[in-house]
């Protein structure tokens, strides 16, 4: 059963005459993490601010643990937690009184859930010392800590390794798939470091200049991604069949357009190209394709510039 | 609510500015009060006189407009203001999941219970305990309490319109600076009003604020007619305010 966590609908934000983000339908089902991918200004923070309730949409729809009443979006705020651009925390105080503003303003029962996340985040040696003196590390953790004292059911993280350092990202990346793994926790996040995103995320959303271009799955995404030899041949099912019979593979696929990707090979081109010519194919392209999503992201925001 | 209040005083009791306000109030109070009591101080004419309790004279600057409105729009400043500048933790209340207006009536109440602590409680408490110590505690009969009972009263149901506003101020201003400012700027206009406008719908206008209300909360006489009506303007005006503070909680986009 597909069971969706949020759901946009033409969602839309409009500051004066320009669109923040414009007619945004995202759809994030239970257990997904999803990985929101776009420049800075791209809209991603605003959009996070309008699911979280900080800012109001222009227009459009936003349904939450399946329900759409605008009313009701509060109460199913109470199963999520958040990190905003920045963790807001209270610099005079230390790492367990923030919690513990967190855990009084949730109603959440019991101390223990303070130690669990100082734990969690790897902050139970912080002792007294005030956030005003915390690394900024350090204030990131705390900032996830909130988000997370609540045992949320839906965690939405705007960029979280900000002042990380590697290791961090490494134990953030970790920690998020562990909670998604044995709590089931669904995941909004967003970045522009893409390489870190492509790691976690299972869906990604790509928004560009406040639209959303694409909205696909990791795995859809490897497969573009995917480095292949782009074949071109006169005769394509005669190209197939010298692949099958004498080069004994069977792993590319046959395009519409008549093209071949081959998946292997990769650093035989000659092999592939004498054997195609030897059986009398006509080679009309022969090149070696596929990106990383750094470059498949280039190529999708650089296409939109041109239209 | 209750969770919500129960931040609110965790985070009022950890506030600096708050206890920098107590002390040194506390401090002022017994000051004054002991200059007055030991005649190094002299004050005339006032409410308290015309009651027969001019060893409570101190208390005047404490009920004056003037005088209060920096205690209050300082303590609004940098308890309300600052949630919404320096740390932005306001977001963290927004997503929580509490209803915003729910969030306005906890902060509003807690920040006007700081208040009253301050401006009120603090000046009343010291006067009490400096004038028995001193040896003027004769002066308390039953009518100079009932007075005393009556004026604060009335005192405190305006001061609850005045914390409304400066807690408005504190929320559209997002700063502690402007809010202080602000709140100084609406204290002298009003001032100058009372003083100096020779205008008679505006004088008709004033005299039906909650402004002109709190002085006249501690007229030595006043009929029922009177105290009725100041109760009402109290309670209207109370009630405008908070309206209009729902209405701007819910439409406030947080940064």
């Amino acid at each position: 059963m597909n069971e969706y966590i949020l759901k946009t609908n033409q969602l839309s934000k409009k500051y004066r005459s320009n669109f923040a983000i414009e007619n945004i339908n995202v759809t994030i089902k239970k257990g997904d993490i999803y990985g929101l991918i776009g420049q800075n200004g791209a809209g991603k923070s605003t959009m996070l601010r309008l699911v979280t309730g900080l800012a109001f949409p222009s227009s459009g729809a936003i349904e939450l643990f399946g329900d759409d009443n605008p009313k009701q979006l509060t109460e199913s705020q109470k199963r999520m937690g958040a990190i905003i651009e920045s963790p807001a925390l209270f610099t005079n105080m230390n790492a367990y009184e923030n919690l513990e503003v967190q855990r009084l303003q949730k109603g959440i029962p019991g101390k223990d859930c303070i130690k669990n996340t100082l734990e969690l985040v790897g902050l139970k040696d912080a002792g007294k010392k005030k956030v005003k003196d915390f690394s900024l590390g350090m204030k990131q953790r705390l900032g996830l800590g909130l988000a997370l004292l609540s045992d949320p059911e839906f965690l939405i993280l705007d960029e979280p390794t900000n002042g990380l350092d590697p290791m961090g990202i490494v134990e953030l990346r970790e920690l998020i798939k562990k909670l998604n793994r044995e709590k089931g926790l669904t995941v909004l996040i967003s970045s522009h470091i893409l390489s870190e995103l492509h790691q976690l995320a299972t869906h990604f959303g790509i928004i560009h200049k406040g639209k959303l271009l694409e909205e696909l799955s990791s795995k859809e995404l490897d497969e573009k991604c995917k480095q292949h030899l782009r074949i071109k041949v006169d005769d394509s099912s005669k190209g197939a069949t010298v692949l099958e019979r004498y080069l004994s593979t069977t792993n590319f696929e046959v395009m519409q357009d008549g093209t071949i990707k081959l998946y292997n090979y990769l650093d035989d081109v000659r092999i592939v190209s004498r054997a195609l010519t030897d059986y009398g194919l006509i080679i009309e392209h022969l090149s070696q394709n596929g990106d990383s999503l750094e470059s498949y992201f280039s190529k999708l925001i650089g296409g939109v510039d041109h239209d | 609510m209750i969770n919500l209040m129960k931040t609110e005083m965790y985070k009022l009791i950890r506030n600096k500015t708050f206890w920098v306000l107590i002390v040194s109030f506390t401090g002022l109070s017994v000051l004054l009060h002991c200059l007055i009591l030991t005649d190094w101080w002299f004050m005339s004419g006032t409410e308290f006189d015309e009651a027969g309790l001019s060893e409570l004279n101190a208390l005047s600057p404490f009920k004056t407009l003037l005088f209060f409105n920096l205690i209050v729009s300082t303590l609004a400043g940098y308890y309300i203001s600052t949630e919404f500048s320096q740390s932005n933790v306001i977001k963290n209340q927004m997503m929580s999941g509490n209803k915003r207006t729910t969030i306005l009536m906890s902060k509003y109440l807690t920040f006007s219970f700081g208040s009253w602590i301050v401006v009120i409680m603090i000046p009343l408490a010291t006067a009490l305990i400096v004038v028995h110590l001193l040896g003027f505690g004769d002066i308390f009969t039953l009518a100079t309490i009932i007075y005393l009972g009556r004026a604060y009263s009335l005192f405190i149901l305006h001061f609850l319109s005045f914390t409304a506003i400066v807690l408005l101020i504190a929320i559209v201003t997002e700063d502690s600076g402007k809010t202080i400012i602000f709140t100084l700027l609406l204290s002298i206009m009003m001032f100058v009003i009372e003083k100096f406008s020779t205008l008679p719908f505006i004088n008709k206008m004033y005299e039906h604020t909650f402004f002109y209300q709190l002085n006249e909360a501690f007229k030595v006489s006043i009929t029922s007619g009177e105290m009725i009506k100041s109760i009402l303007i109290g309670i209207v005006s109370l009630g405008i305010v908070m309206l209009c503070g729902i209405f701007i909680i819910n439409r406030k986009e947080i940064k």
